[in-house]
């Protein structure tokens, strides 16, 4: 009796031997991610995105024949935390590269890990400047969203065509990629309509439950224009308390919000309450009122069905391009050491599912622009949806 | 500065006020009454705003079925409050703070993850029911109806609750067991029973207030332990246990915070908490509060 248990139990361990083989032989990339607390409404998604990837990247067969195997861990949106999980994932887990992080608090510090470890690190969403300027470059690391210079110039500009508009203000949290976004916002408009006066600036904090005294006090300069980089729940709740406070007919619509809210995610969570009428952005407008590149419409398809979500994510797209970035740059090197993938990857041009991204020889940044327009009502969606969405800015003095 | 905008920036703050009032009072009432210090409060609100936003989707998603929800949400989290003071909280009482630190705090993770495994983490909203979602002008500033309803009924909360403790057979006994738990108990009286209602009667207040807050904020998850540091700010001016003292400790707060950001601009939080230290160093046992 007891030795058959024994036997089972070998024959159990035999068994799972082949797989424990092809997971030693897998190429790992670890994903600090936040999967739980406010921001886990964007790292699962995102998390979605670069899972998809991995899986269509391994069903044509992996990377130099070897399997992509991603270890997700919950940074719970925590800089510490985001920084003793790559610790362990370079440890412990072995991983060859690093993937991952939401915030520009997370990201920056998982840089200084990844510099420290000579690992390849790849942040999909951190906008903030300082994850890549001068003094924090280093040849591990890599973005692919847009920066806050990027975001800010792109909504200068269309700021700039509102004609009539003499003041504006801004209203942004209250951390580095709220205050950077308003100063490249205001250092770009000076430079295009420096007649524009900037009247106003409010700073709530981060997850603001009450918008009301800065919505009022922002209200009594008499602003013609808003530049908003408020996001997420926030821009929810801002818009909910907004509202009723007639500010969005004060400033006749003319808000610009530089914070994924012309998203699905977004839009859906508003539905009849969207303040229609407002310019949005988005990563990956999702639902393409417009010229909708083949690719694209592929992708959405796709997600749909392997996130098993009725409308996909804005969010998941930068994950994705995360994965085939890292891969593109594997395939280039032929190899996975990180020495050899950094200089594969500066440089390098890979395909999305909205055109090619290159990342600087210098500054490996890809200036992604975003997609911006006009939030309308599109009747065949009960939520908002961005009308005809332009990639913007088109121009960028990159470096 | 014009007169009307001085009175939006007052109106704004009581608003904020009349919310944290509703929520911190329960809180306080459990300090006050049964000496536990429920961490989880919070949470218990933001079990009532996703309870509201289930039964708004099940009724009328355009938001006429609001008042039904809010009632369906306050009551299930009564209930649920009921359940957990039966089971668990029962056995804390009397213990040193750390235990029911630790337990309260266990709490808030286990609610916490159970609301994101059943709603998801996607943020979500509720309309304004219909009959609110307007506004109305005056002294020259606009005032959504909404407030003034949220304006109204704090107080009548407040005033209530002070017949009921003050006035009553029930609040009788309930501030005996305040004073004397021993004595009470060996008077005959189910001391028991009247913990476990004002248990419930706080979970209630909590859900009530996490279902009335959806309209005009997103459900998210996270809400919880923000709202809680906030309900403690709030008791903690006006004094731990002190009816009035939440009341008063609840516009200070939302006064402070909404004339603040007029003299500090850039820092949104520091009035609010600059208030709250000076008042700990000052009188520590709050505004209203009684030395310990």
């Amino acid at each position: 009796m007891r030795l058959r248990h024994h036997l089972g139990l070998l024959l159990a361990a035999a068994a799972s031997l082949p797989f424990a083989a092809s997971a030693e032989d897998s190429i790992k990339i670890g994903f600090p991610i936040p999967l739980s607390g406010p921001t886990a409404v964007y790292g699962e998604p995102i998390l979605k995105g670069a899972e998809m990837a991995v899986a269509e990247i391994n069903a044509k067969g992996g990377v130099l024949g070897r399997k992509l195997e991603l270890l997700s861990r919950d940074s719970k949106a925590s800089a510490d935390e985001a920084v003793r999980l790559s610790r362990e994932l370079i440890i412990k887990d072995n991983v060859d590269f690093l993937a991952g992080t939401l915030t520009s608090a997370e990201a920056p510090a998982v840089s200084t890990v990844a510099k420290e470890n000579k690992i390849v690190f790849i942040a999909p969403t951190a906008k903030s400047m300082i994850l890549t300027d001068a003094a924090h470059i280093h040849p591990y690391i890599f973005r692919i969203a847009s920066n806050t210079d990027v975001e800010g110039l792109a909504g200068a500009t269309l700021m700039a065509k509102f004609q009539e508009v003499k003041s504006v203000a801004t209203i942004a949290p209250d951390y580095a990629y709220g205050r950077d976004a308003a100063a490249a916002f205001i250092a770009a408009l000076k430079k295009i309509r420096p007649d524009i006066q900037v009247v106003d600036q409010q700073w709530p904090k981060l997850g603001e439950p009450d918008f009301t005294a800065f919505i009022n006090a922002q209200m009594s300069k008499k602003p013609d224009a808003i530049y908003c980089s408020l996001f997420a729940g926030d821009f929810v709740t801002f818009t909910k308390q907004a509202t009723p406070l007639g500010y969005f007919k004060a400033i006749n619509y003319r808000l610009i919000d530089g914070g994924e809210i012309g998203t699905p995610d977004e839009a859906q969570a508003l539905g009849a309450d969207y303040p229609y009428g407002v310019i949005a952005n988005a990563y990956d407008p999702v639902i393409w009122n417009g010229a909708e590149p083949p690719e694209h419409k592929k992708f959405i398809e796709d997600l749909k069905v392997f996130a098993k979500a009725q409308y996909a994510s804005g969010w998941s797209i930068v994950g994705y391009e995360a994965i085939y970035a890292l891969a593109a740059g594997i395939n280039k090197a032929g190899d996975t050491k990180s020495d050899d993938v950094s200089k594969a990857l500066a440089g390098l041009s890979f395909d999305t599912p909205v055109g090619k991204r290159s990342f600087s020889v210098q500054s490996h940044e890809t200036f992604a622009p975003e997609y911006w327009g006009v939030t309308a009502k599109d009747p065949s969606y009960p939520f908002a949806t961005i009308k005809d969405p332009q990639a913007l800015p088109t121009s960028f003095p990159t470096n | 500065m014009a007169p009307s905008f001085l009175f939006s920036q007052f109106m704004g703050g009581l608003t904020t006020a009349m919310f944290l009032f509703l929520i911190a009072s329960g809180l306080s009432l459990v300090f006050g009454i049964m000496r536990v210090i429920n961490f989880a409060h919070g949470s218990f609100y933001m079990i009532g705003a996703y309870l509201a936003w289930q039964m708004v989707q099940w009724v009328h998603p355009a938001g006429a079925g609001f008042w039904i929800a809010a009632l369906f949400a306050a009551s299930g989290v009564a209930v649920m409050g009921a359940v957990i003071e039966r089971l668990f909280f029962r056995s804390l009482y009397g213990r040193e703070e750390l235990y029911q630190l630790l337990f309260t705090y266990a709490l808030v993770l286990i609610l916490g993850d159970a609301a994101k495994f059943v709603w998801g983490t996607q943020q979500l909203s509720v309309s304004t029911p219909p009959v609110l979602a307007g506004s109305v002008q005056i002294f020259g500033s606009t005032q959504p109806l909404y407030s003034l309803f949220m304006i109204a009924l704090g107080p009548a909360i407040a005033f209530g609750g002070w017949l009921v403790l003050n006035r009553s057979g029930v609040g009788r006994m309930v501030r005996a067991a305040q004073m004397d738990r021993e004595m009470l108990d060996a008077l005959g009286a189910n001391v028991g029973t009247i913990y476990t209602g004002m248990f419930v009667f706080s979970s209630f207040l909590a859900g009530l207030s996490g279902a009335l807050v959806t309209p005009i904020q997103s459900i998210v998850p996270g809400m919880d332990v923000l709202i809680i540091v906030q309900a403690f700010i709030v008791v903690v001016i006006g004094g731990m246990g002190s009816f009035w003292g939440t009341f008063w400790g609840s516009v200070i707060y939302g006064e402070v915070l909404s004339f603040g950001i007029l003299i500090f601009p850039g820092f949104s939080l520091f009035s609010v908490f600059a208030l709250m230290a000076v008042i700990l160093i000052v009188r520590p046992w709050g505004l209203f509060g009684r030395p310990l």
